[in-house]
């Protein structure tokens, strides 16, 4: 059902364009055009966050801040299987998507783990990505609050979504 | 953005050097590669969406979905130009129907149409990024898809957790924004006023300086 509802947008849009008298076919040549601008100014933000990325990953940190993070984070409900994707979520979203396959693969779908895991990973946004691209195109170099607070608020729903998984 | 990138950057390079010298290089190209991947993934994503949002702007959807979200969208951000709010818009409506390719650039656009001076973020821009990165998607798709291809008993019983967490964890995103902008507010706020005033009074004076003069020439 689902499958249906964005191509059936598309089409009604383009229905709309021809009553409208507008030029489709010109539309999407504007959007290849802009298409290419916007990745020549996102290419080096997601670039570096990736550089960064592949780092923390190969280095072992990520899994070595997670073993040191989970006795903490088990005092807020959240269990130890799944400190690691709370440090990943930020920094990224296919990395997000491929530890929640493993540890669906590991822990069993419908256990208490993988439950909290699928709504974090539906329920949260890749951070320093989203900070860094939307930036891109405007001449702003200090942040100021936009990262600690959506740090924040996104660890506070998993903190939520944690508690939601064992009552529901 | 700096502090956070050299400090990951600095304590993972000491570690792999440590532990395999010689991987810290090729680790490092292996992110790029990736991000070059992602990009090529990205270009074909942002050319469909850019396209399709031509052709919103142009038979003015773009528009009626922005008189639609505009109450609240008014209420959130304040004091921005009209193609901005529109941008807002689309990026908020894509955002909670579960179409980022679209959301991201109408969110780049909208950042990039706000006001601002000098190179700090403004209020608006970092409760917009607030909002995006809190995540305020409806309809969990992807996940539920890979829950079900599992196997799972009942894919969807995330559904409502999720939507709770997501609606929680932005709401709290808003608030916490609304106080800082307060909090941060209130000086410029007050030096506008006097500005205000004093672009007045300066308006005031020759208008009288005018008038007297007239008067005296009578």
């Amino acid at each position: 059902m689902s499958a249906y509802v964005l191509p059936v947008l598309v089409i009604l849009l383009i229905v709309v364009c021809v009553v409208k008298k507008v030029k489709v076919y010109d539309c999407f040549l504007d959007g290849a055009r802009d298409s290419l601008t916007l990745i020549k100014t996102v290419f080096p933000y997601i670039a570096t966050i990736f550089i960064g990325v592949e780092l923390f990953a190969a280095s072992g940190l990520s899994s070595m801040l997670a073993n040191l993070m989970s006795k903490p984070l088990s005092y807020l409900g959240i269990p130890k299987e799944i400190t690691e994707l709370i440090l990943l979520v930020p920094l990224s979203g296919n990395g997000t998507i491929a530890l929640l396959e493993k540890i669906i693969a590991e822990c069993g779908v419908d256990s208490y783990p993988a439950r909290c895991a699928a709504c974090i990973a539906g329920g949260t946004e890749t951070v320093f990505y989203i900070s860094a691209v939307y930036f891109s195109s405007s001449k702003t170099k200090k942040l100021r609050y936009a990262i600690p607070v959506s740090l924040f608020c996104t660890l506070l729903g998993t903190v939520v979504a944690c508690l939601l998984c064992r009552a529901m | 953005m700096n502090v956070a990138f050299t400090l990951i950057a600095l304590a993972s390079l000491v570690t792999l050097t440590i532990v395999s010298p010689e991987t810290a290089f090729s680790t490092m190209i292996t992110g790029v590669k990736n991000a070059i991947l992602l990009m090529l993934k990205l270009a074909a994503i942002y050319t469909v969406w850019l396209g399709v949002l031509k052709m919103m702007k142009e038979t003015r959807i773009d528009k009626a979905l922005s008189r639609l979200l505009r109450p609240l969208v008014k209420r959130l951000f304040k004091k921005e130009r009209d193609e901005c709010y529109d941008w807002i818009s689309v990026n908020l409506a894509s955002n909670m129907l579960g179409m980022g390719g679209a959301a991201t650039p109408a969110g780049i656009k909208a950042i990039g149409s706000m006001q601002q001076d000098g190179e700090k973020a403004t209020d608006n821009m970092c409760l917009l990024i607030v909002i995006n990165a809190t995540s305020i998607q409806l309809i969990p798709a992807t996940v539920i898809s890979i829950r079900a291809a599992a196997g799972s008993a009942n894919s969807a019983s995330i559904f409502f957790p999720t939507l709770i967490a997501t609606f929680i964890s932005t709401l709290s995103g808003v608030l916490i924004c609304k106080v800082m902008s307060l909090k941060n507010g209130k000086m410029p706020n007050k030096t506008a006023k006097y500005n205000v005033n004093i672009t007045k009074t300066h308006r005031l004076k020759p208008f009288f300086a005018k008038t007297r003069t007239k008067g005296n020439t009578i």
